[in-house]
């Protein structure tokens, strides 16, 4: 538990500092739904919910794959994640520490990214926005999840940079499936029943990956 | 806890691809003395504290610390460890200070903050305890690995060049540090790329010839003390 | 033995095989809705059930390789997992070539297709990884978590496709396969060809497991024959 405080507070200690992270996750998204409102284009008046949601899920999967992995990637420097190896501290901590870390810059940045989405696609501050979040939350989570079990692996093979993506995005696919919907439906002013049965998926989708990464992270982590 | 030696390596094989670079190392170290290996560039020196370290698996043969295999370490003996390698194992966006706390923090160091000022102090840079390591030259950057690996108080050291980039005095604070850690009972490995003339140490001297251990006499002539022979002394 | 086992089991393929081929074309009835390109689904139904084998294997193979670490079970993955790559690619390929006539469009967004298409992406990434990176312990081990993690991760993209088909508008209800078995002929040409696909599937298997065991003892014996040149060397 100590070990899990150090490490995350060590964390957010430089995402204030450094600000790679998170500056680098906001800036992406917004320059994802920049492109999304070109490509879409949904300025013609039309309100379409489920053009923003998806807009907004690809912004999510982008930047993620870019954002979030740097938390573990963070620790090449110097080769600092030999010594977190060489050191008392224990591997499920590290998960949960980065986990954690990962998750917070994911939610910031999607935060910030649900704004420019209402801004860019014309919808309204409003309750709908509230039902949403619950399924941005569980996505982001989800996606923290397998990109520090994938950042592990890609961190550590070359040309890993470029693995990261062929790996995550599909496994990912259940959750975008699911988060897609049931934002588009959420946005659209639909009862919590409609989007009930993909939050169920979502729930699904990051049990399964949160304890398949606090299981597995250990065989990845270990010595070379 | 186990009266095993702190440090030993048996029969280590190592190869990368088809060429070996080490090809049966023996090396007991026990508590209180230190095992000097020299050896020329890509002797295998790194590879072999890496080992020991744990960080690499060899191919055959077992390194272990207090007698269990490094690899697979539990945290209480990891926390006996102090380590050194080519790389600093340093965040370069924190402080010395802010370093030095995240590690005792790993290591459950009691009275850290203390232990941080007094270890600062002893490295020659308690002026720059607040500069980011960021914008550190090597030299200090070496001085501050030193602190890092032994503020825990380690009863094993496995030090990879820690002369490296030091200035004369530095080289001097140094190896008053790994006097004292001896002196304390520590068993210590420490690799250089040639036979160090440091007044008041004394290390058993070995070398590292094709890939194996080659115990050499001092220079004074005396035979090495403290580690055991490995398994072919030099003729 | 191997020799045997090959001879023994690339027979059966062959003469199951061309009993296959010889059902498929001549013996059973063309299908009355369909007509004949109906008969690809005998290729087909027996390349979907090989390609989700080989990935469940390449899960088993990766469990069993971190609990025992034998490198047997990395090479049986991934063996295992190239192969049901290959199957994979012709359940998407004679997927095609049937919906083409049937539903007119050569792909459409079918809870089958789609999950077949993320199936074959999910081994395509774990695929990359082998061929990009060197074969290590450490790799074997990304390898065997990547397989773990894909075939856990099936089951619910097969949910996740379902539900999201199923509200969608349905532009084709047709469900591929499953009608026209009316006929017992019918029925006996998918037994065979199921049978045939899954001996041609573990000879396959064998042999290419065989080429990577060699391949493992190739480098083994390089290993060995540098170590003992080196040994030669010392004297």
């Amino acid at each position: 538990m100590a070990g899990f405080a150090a490490v995350l507070r060590k964390d957010l200690r430089l995402e204030l500092r450094g600000g790679e992270s998170l500056v680098a996750l906001v800036a992406l998204s917004l320059l994802i739904l920049v492109v999304m409102v070109f490509a879409l284009d949904p300025a013609g008046g039309v309100r379409d919910a489920a053009t923003a949601a998806g807009a907004l899920w690809v912004a999510l999967i982008l930047a993620g794959v870019i954002g979030s992995s740097r938390v573990l990637l963070a620790e090449r420097d110097n080769g600092c994640i030999r010594a977190l190896i060489a050191s008392p501290l224990d591997r499920g901590a590290l998960y949960w520490a980065k986990l954690t870390a990962a998750f917070i810059f994911m939610a910031i940045a999607e935060a910030a990214a649900i704004v420019l989405m209402v801004l860019f696609f014309n919808l309204d501050f409003d309750w709908r926005l509230m039902r949403m979040a619950p399924v941005i939350a569980l996505g982001a989570l989800g996606f923290a999840a397998l990109a520090t079990l994938l950042a592990a692996i890609t961190g550590r093979v070359r040309a890993g940079d470029m693995l990261l993506p062929l790996l995550a995005i599909p496994l990912f696919v259940p959750a975008l499936i699911a988060g897609v919907k049931a934002s588009g439906a959420a946005l659209a002013g639909a009862p919590f029943a409609a989007i009930a049965q993909w939050l169920k998926i979502l729930v699904a989708f990051d049990v399964l990956f949160v304890s398949a990464g606090s299981l597995l992270f250990e065989y990845v982590i270990g010595e070379e | 806890m186990t009266d095993a030696a702190p440090i030993a390596a048996r029969g280590l094989f190592k190869s990368f691809g088809a060429a070996p670079v080490l090809r049966g190392v023996d090396l007991t170290v026990a508590a209180g003395f230190a095992a000097l290996i020299i050896g020329r560039n890509g002797a295998g020196k790194s590879t072999l504290l890496r080992i020991l370290a744990g960080l690499w698996s060899p191919d055959d043969g077992a390194a272990l610390l207090f007698g269990e295999p490094s690899a697979a370490l539990p945290p209480a003996a990891r926390r006996r460890v102090g380590l050194v390698t080519h790389q600093s194992f340093l965040y370069p966006n924190l402080t010395a200070r802010e370093n030095l706390e995240f590690f005792c923090a790993l290591y459950g160091v009691a009275g850290a903050p203390e232990q941080i000022a007094r270890w600062l102090e002893r490295v020659g840079l308690a002026v720059a305890a607040d500069d980011r390591v960021r914008g550190f030259s090597r030299g200090m950057e070496q001085r501050l690995t030193l602190a890092r690996a032994l503020i825990h108080r380690p009863a094993a050291l496995l030090m990879d060049e820690p002369f490296a980039a030091l200035d004369a005095e530095g080289v001097a604070m140094a190896a008053a540090l790994i006097g004292e850690a001896l002196a304390g009972g520590c068993a210590i490995v420490l690799t250089a790329h040639q036979p160090l003339a440091i007044a008041k140490l004394e290390f058993a001297l070995y070398e590292i010839v094709r890939g194996r251990l080659v115990a050499r006499p001092a220079d004074g002539g005396a035979e090495p003390r403290g580690a055991i022979d490995p398994r072919q002394p030099a003729a | 033995m191997n020799k045997i086992a090959n001879l023994w089991l690339g027979g059966l393929t062959g003469v199951l095989m061309t009993a296959a081929i010889y059902m498929t074309f001549v013996y059973v009835p063309t299908e009355a809705d369909q007509g004949i390109v109906q008969r690809i689904f005998y290729f087909h139904v027996p390349c979907a059930w090989v390609a989700f084998g080989a990935f469940g294997l390449v899960a088993i193979a990766g469990i069993f390789y971190l609990w025992l670490g034998q490198p047997v079970w990395d090479d049986l993955g991934y063996a295992a997992a190239e192969i049901g790559m290959v199957f994979c690619t012709l359940v998407l390929v004679t997927g095609s070539i049937w919906a083409k006539p049937i539903w007119s469009t050569w792909w459409t967004w079918d809870s089958r297709l789609t999950t077949t298409l993320i199936l074959w992406l999910l081994y395509g990434g774990y695929l990359m990884l082998r061929a990009m990176a060197d074969d290590t312990p450490q790799v074997a081990r990304f390898a065997a978590v990547i397989g773990i993690v894909a075939a856990a991760d099936v089951p619910v993209v097969i949910v996740s496709v379902r539900l999201w088909r199923t509200i969608h508008p349905a532009v084709l209800v047709t469900r591929q396969g499953g009608h026209g078995l009316e006929d017992p002929r019918m029925v006996a040409t998918l037994l065979v060809a199921l049978a045939a696909f899954t001996a041609l599937f573990l000879w396959l298997l064998m042999l290419r497991f065989a080429t990577l065991r060699m391949r493992a003892r190739l480098g083994a014996i390089a290993r060995g024959l540098n170590l003992a040149q080196a040994a030669a060397g010392d004297l």
